[in-house]
């Protein structure tokens, strides 16, 4: 088989270098800008190896782990956006909008809420919670929601708007349960839980980044074997199939990452909205039709979205930060309703 | 169904709201015979049995039987308006509207007297639903945009709204039980406040059956029939909103009520629309009665929230809707 032409534009000269200093902007001000002020010759000497204790433990204990988990988590929910929108051919398809979000977010909270009760009744603290275990749970009710969508499509037969329509009234059903239970059971607990629950990289350690890492690398490193496939779901079933792909097969595997990679984000820093919905159409906004250059601006632009949206929360809000959740859907919501009214 | 088959089955789910509400008399934390809540619901005594019909378990029911009807007749009149069978208090974005301010002014002006709640609601509200309308371009003809555009709103105002959690502090376990939406502890207050925003709603629905009928054919169609469009658009819109601003300050967001309960009522099929509004009301205050004394007795001594419960019903009815292409009726597309 050969491979359809894809190269529908050529991309813009200007697009690379600037994406570049995009990437380099976004981390160093990251690094450099917090509610401590660090003068940028100790946050240098800190990054080649000296500087004062102070400012090491500031900038390696507490602002690169965060910085690096949310480049982590960008890359993932992007990528699971991406994802989502292609195979569903829906451009609001996003895990926050379909489900997938709020099904990890109920396993999680349940997990967390369960957990503790069971095998520390009197802790409430955040290093007694079950870091290591949160992405896991949170899988269990994403790939669950994923389901769901797997059924809506195809033993419902539902058009891409009704899938989206019927991901949302499922994800209200599971976010009302999930702040039941947190209203029922939450006691002590409910402040830590909120807080995961607006999406926030605030308190997020070197063990957040080491636990989200092998998910970013098997989400990215399933993307060259369902990448041919991924181009052809593009279309419907029928120029699928025509070029001799299972299309029922193709969708659940897209869909399984695409699951997979949210929900696990879910688990490490919550439910951070919309980014999944905003980075592809960024993407193609820069790049035009042409998916090769789409997919990995997806993937930079989501860790950069992510370290912004965090860094604006931390500026904006000083002592008491705004949650990078609160931060995207705020971006996020203006870009939704524009699609809303701009669609036919 | 004739007229007189429509007052009875008016009466029938009435009936049965009230067993429902007289239900909720006898079963509690504490189970009381039905001697004993007949005896001091005729001559309250003081005492504890009487203390837990009078003060207790009667007011939350029946100011959830309230809630009930004038969330339903909230949605009978968005649905209506918009001729779009996904309108729902809680889809066009009207609910997160109303909670969104409430939980700000209780956060942030903790001076601002709760008396005031429900006109910062209807505030919210009617500023939620402009901005649903205005993305969906009027609503009319587009049934999933409008749900897409209030869905946006209301994801938009929920973030702003965890986020003032957040800000609370301590106080933010008490509006996490609000935000879940109940009953629980609703005392003759709280009925009393609701009372007028809900009572206006279903009064001017009600009295304004015949113009509301004309809208149910097409814009062009009232219009023809001499309906100032301009004129009674907005104020259907604002009846509608009313009672939301009445009951989300007492309960919360209850979920897909008004969503159900017109679609419900529309399966008997009553003479006329006068009967459809009432029997929406009465299906809506019995959908929020059920709901309420499933939430406080299903897992006694703990509540569940009562949005919980009208989620888990009205989530499938909303996707039974998307999936019979009920979404397309009246020559609109999905």
């Amino acid at each position: 088989m050969t491979p359809v032409p894809l190269g529908l534009t050529r991309p813009k000269p200007w697009l690379l270098p600037a994406v570049i200093l995009l990437v380099l902007f976004s981390f160093v001000a990251a690094v450099l800008l917090g509610v401590v002020d660090i003068p940028a010759a100790d946050v240098a000497s800190v990054l080649a190896g000296s500087g004062s204790p102070e400012a090491r433990s500031i900038i390696l204990d507490i602002r690169l782990p965060r910085i690096v988990t949310g480049i982590l988590a960008g890359i993932q929910f992007a990528v699971a956006g991406l994802l989502l929108q292609t195979i569903t051919r829906n451009p609001l398809a996003d895990p926050s909008l379909m489900g997938v979000s709020q099904g990890a977010t109920l396993t999680v909270t349940a997990f967390l809420l369960f957990t503790v009760y069971i095998f520390n009744p009197g802790s409430n603290t955040v290093a007694e919670l079950p870091i290591a275990w949160l992405p896991l749970a949170g899988m269990v009710g994403g790939i669950a929601a994923g389901g769901v969508i797997y059924i809506m499509a195809f033993r419902l037969d539902l058009s891409p708007l009704r899938i989206t329509l019927c991901g949302i009234a499922i994800g209200a059903v599971l976010h009302a349960l999930a702040i039941g239970l947190i209203a029922g059971w939450g006691s002590a607990r409910i402040e830590i839980i909120l807080e995961w629950l607006s999406g926030s990289l605030y308190a997020r350690t070197w063990d957040h980044a080491i636990f989200l890492l092998p998910f970013t690398i098997a989400g990215l490193a399933a993307l060259p074997l369902i990448y041919r496939p991924l181009v052809l779901l593009q279309f419907d079933s029928a120029v699928a199939r025509s070029f001799g792909l299972s299309y029922r097969k193709q969708f659940s595997l897209a869909l399984l990452v695409s699951c997979t990679l949210a929900a696990s984000a879910v688990g490490a820093v919550g439910p951070i909205v919309f980014v999944g919905l905003m980075v592809p159409h960024l993407a193609r906004f820069l790049a035009g039709r042409d998916f090769p250059l789409v997919l990995p601006l997806t993937v930079v632009l989501g860790a950069v979205i992510v370290t912004l949206g965090d860094l604006i929360g931390r500026l904006v809000g000083q002592a008491e930060e705004v949650p990078i959740g609160v931060v995207t859907a705020i971006v996020g919501v203006p870009v939704l309703l524009a699609l809303v009214r701009k669609a036919p | 169904m004739g007229t007189r088959k429509s007052s009875i089955a008016i009466g029938l789910v009435f009936a049965a709201t009230l067993l429902i509400v007289l239900f909720g008399l006898l079963y509690g934390a504490r189970t009381l015979s039905i001697d004993a809540v007949l005896r001091v619901l005729f001559a309250p005594d003081g005492k504890i049995e009487s203390i837990l019909v009078w003060t207790l378990r009667l007011p939350r029911s029946l100011a959830a039987a309230v809630a009930g009807s004038g969330l339903a007749v909230s949605g009978y009149l968005l649905q209506a308006l918009t001729r779009n069978p996904l309108a729902d208090p809680g889809i066009t974005g009207v609910t997160a509207g109303a909670v969104a301010p409430i939980v700000g002014c209780f956060v942030l002006l903790p001076w601002f007297s709760s008396a005031y709640y429900p006109f910062v609601g209807l505030a919210g509200g009617l500023a939620a639903a402009w901005v649903t309308f205005w993305v969906a371009r009027g609503g009319t003809g587009r049934p999933l945009h409008l749900a897409l555009a209030g869905v946006s709103v209301s994801l938009f105002l929920g973030a702003i709204t965890i986020y003032m959690l957040l800000l609370a502090g301590p106080q933010s376990t008490a509006l996490l039980f609000w935000l879940s939406g109940g009953f629980a502890g609703r005392t003759w207050s709280h009925l009393v406040h609701m009372l007028p925003w809900v009572g206006l709603g279903v009064v001017g629905a009600l009295s304004l059956h015949r113009v509301i009928a004309m809208f149910a054919l097409s814009d062009h169609a009232a219009a023809g029939m001499g309906v100032q469009l301009h004129f009674w658009k907005p104020v259907l819109l604002l009846l509608g909103i009313c009672p939301v601003a009445g009951v989300a300050p007492v309960a919360g967001p209850v979920a897909f009520v008004g969503l159900a309960a017109p679609h419900i009522a529309r399966l008997l099929r009553p003479s006329g629309t006068a009967f459809e509004i009432a029997l929406t009301a009465a299906i809506g205050a019995l959908m929020v009665t059920c709901a309420d004394f499933i939430a406080r007795t299903i897992a006694i001594p703990k509540e569940l929230p009562v949005g919980i419960i009208t989620a888990l019903l009205g989530g499938p009815i909303f996707i039974y809707l998307i999936q019979r292409g009920r979404v397309g009726i009246k020559g609109t597309t999905a």
